[in-house]
């Protein structure tokens, strides 16, 4: 039984599709998969997905003064909800796989309620998101995900990166912790035809301007602040509109920036766009920038990879081990407004290193990122999990 | 009978009359052959112990130390609750026949216990939010109300101490009076109506 915050048509972050394609693909591959997660308007309380289970609870039910608050309280209802479907599903659940301490509390009563083993995936921390720990709702925070870790029998990371971060944020041993690489699915972007962006783009740039794409939310750890500072040396050599796509508390000041740098004409917020247009934005885009301060992994830059756009990633996290200089990706030091125009003013005029870096990007994302591997790794590992419990006392 | 008592307070942690309370009426149940456990916090004495008068306690902590409020802190205290008692369960061929929740703070325990193994629980009232906090209505406020609602819905029987408190109880959550027992805490006959209403409330859920 897996539980996650979000779950499509809910997606707030990467934790939403990587649940979803996990969940599909191990279904595939001949696990029963019940995923219990939040509300969204119109989503039925109970549906099947490809054989996936999908249950929804009511998130909103109690009135929370802050959002930490409304994590916990989230989490009883979760909870209560998840008890009695695995109470009546008696012993089918084997494990229970919980995503990101958004979902710790739940996690760690139904592991001692049923006496069954629990799995963690850590998508991201709160120290590394917050480059730090500064506030008591922060180490809070900080502090349910070493319980988390704590109780569960493994912890699953989607990158080497993640793997040695978590391993010093928490103090865990090495054999609990086992990598994963996140997936990407491909088959959405083969729909979309190359003959489409002409017309589609003519919505965001000019016909004579390169398309330059950043996608995240817009908060301090997205760098998109990064790029915004690297645009007046990009300009300098290569004519380019800049979307911006995705939400998030650093909008306005961003913004605000843009203007003040007089580059209103230059610059396009989308906020946040429907997936379509957003398959879309990925295929046409000239480049595709990844500027982040601090990623766990960087499912972006896969996407952008999948859409057979060349992207510019800072090196750092997890897009160090998904790109590999000059070859499937041009590198750029992290925070660094100087690396960051070069990197990108590179792809766009250089036409042939652009289709190389495609190519090879592409046909890395066949060989490593497909989530039916991914999916039996993952069986893989609850199979080995379920071997160690059936020989401990709680079997 | 095997009843687990729930009280965030209990001797030698004393905050208000709860912890005499509750120590009194493990006394009395034991000295009526009911197998009584009582689930409590405290911040280092944990773990299992048996007291001179037959009671077993078993104390957890928190294992978030820092919090941003009460709400925080109950919540991540919980699962610990839920631990603590599934180490009574299992041991005990998985047969616990009621629990015995005093007022909000473990009622999330109470009510994933009850979805999840079927082990009915009793809410007993000492106080509502509603009183401590005069009416008010914050977010804070409206998330412990939430909780006791919860509490008052889920359980199969809920205790109060005054007849008082059961008007209270049915003014503010439209609790049905019926579902209401008022225990007085002096009566000559306290301890066998608590018995009389355990009895009643036991296997009250369905079993699963």
């Amino acid at each position: 039984m897996m539980l996650s915050w979000e779950f499509p048509p809910r997606v707030i972050g990467g934790i939403s599709p990587h649940v979803y394609f996990l969940s599909k693909s191990l279904s595939k591959n001949d696990v029963k998969v019940y995923v219990v997660t939040c509300d969204f308007p119109g989503a039925p309380a109970h549906e099947t997905i490809d054989g996936v289970e999908v249950y929804r609870v009511d998130s909103y039910k109690n009135p929370s003064p802050d959002f930490a608050t409304w994590v916990y309280l989230m989490n009883l209802n979760m909870q209560k909800e998840a008890a009695a479907l695995a109470g009546k599903l008696s012993d089918e659940i084997d494990v229970f796989h919980a995503h990101d301490w958004l979902v710790a509390t739940a996690g760690i009563g139904l592991k001692h309620v049923f006496r069954k083993p629990l799995l963690v995936t850590m998508h991201s921390t709160e120290i590394g998101r917050r480059d730090g720990i500064h506030t008591s709702t922060e180490k809070m925070i900080h502090e349910t995900e070493a319980w988390l870790t704590y109780e569960a029998w493994k912890v699953i990371c989607c990158s080497d990166y993640m793997v040695s971060h978590v391993k010093w944020a928490f103090g865990l041993p090495d054999d609990k912790l086992v990598m994963v690489p996140n997936g990407v699915n491909t088959t959405v972007y083969e729909n979309i035809q190359e003959l489409d962006c002409k017309p589609f783009r003519s919505a965001f740039a000019l016909p004579e301007e390169k398309l330059v794409l950043f996608v995240g939310r817009l908060v301090y750890e997205k760098g998109a602040q990064v790029l915004i500072n690297a645009i007046p040396r990009i300009l300098e050599k290569v004519n380019a509109k800049f979307v911006i796509v995705g939400s998030g508390y650093m909008k306005e000041q961003l913004s605000s920036i843009v203007r003040s740098m007089g580059l209103e004409h230059k610059v396009l917020f989308t906020g946040f766009v429907d997936e379509e247009t957003l398959l879309r934005l990925q295929s046409c885009a000239d480049v595709s920038v990844v500027p982040s301060l601090f990623e766990p992994f960087g499912i972006v830059a896969l996407e952008a990879m999948a859409a057979k756009s060349p992207v510019v990633v800072s090196d750092t996290g997890g897009l160090s081990e998904i790109v590999d200089h000059d070859s499937t990706g041009f590198k750029v030091f992290p925070n660094n407004t100087e690396s960051l125009a070069w990197g990108i003013t590179k792809i766009l005029l250089d036409d042939k290193y652009r289709n190389n870096i495609r190519q090879n990007a592409y046909r890395k994302i066949q060989e490593k990122y497909d989530w039916d591997k991914i999916a039996q790794r993952t069986k893989r590992i609850y199979e080995g999990v379920l071997s160690e419990y059936s020989k401990s006392f709680w079997a | 009978m095997r009843v687990v008592i729930f009280s965030w307070e209990y001797p030698p942690r004393i905050v208000g009359k709860l912890a005499e309370y509750t120590s009194a009426l493990a006394t009395q149940l034991v000295n009526n052959k009911v197998e009584t456990y009582v689930v409590t916090y405290h911040p280092y004495l944990t773990g299992m112990s048996e007291e001179a008068n037959g009671v077993k306690t078993i104390r957890v902590a928190n294992p978030v130390r820092t919090h941003i409020g009460v709400l925080t802190w109950v919540l991540t205290l919980n699962q610990e609750v839920e631990r603590a008692t599934a180490n009574i369960y299992y041991p005990a061929q998985k047969r616990i026949d009621l629990i015995d929740v005093y007022d909000w703070h473990f009622i999330p325990a109470a009510v994933t216990l009850k979805n999840a193994l079927g082990i009915p629980f009793i809410y007993s009232v000492e106080s509502l939010e509603d009183h401590r906090s005069h009416s008010a209505n914050t977010p804070f406020n409206m998330a412990i109300k939430s909780i006791e609602w919860l509490g008052f819905y889920e359980a199969e029987k809920v205790t109060a101490k005054s007849e008082w408190m059961r008007d209270e109880i049915e003014r503010i959550y439209n609790v049905p009076k019926e579902k209401v027992q008022v225990v007085f805490p002096t009566a000559a006959s306290w301890i066998k109506n608590v018995l009389k209403l355990y009895e009643a409330a036991a296997g009250g859920a369905t079993p699963r």
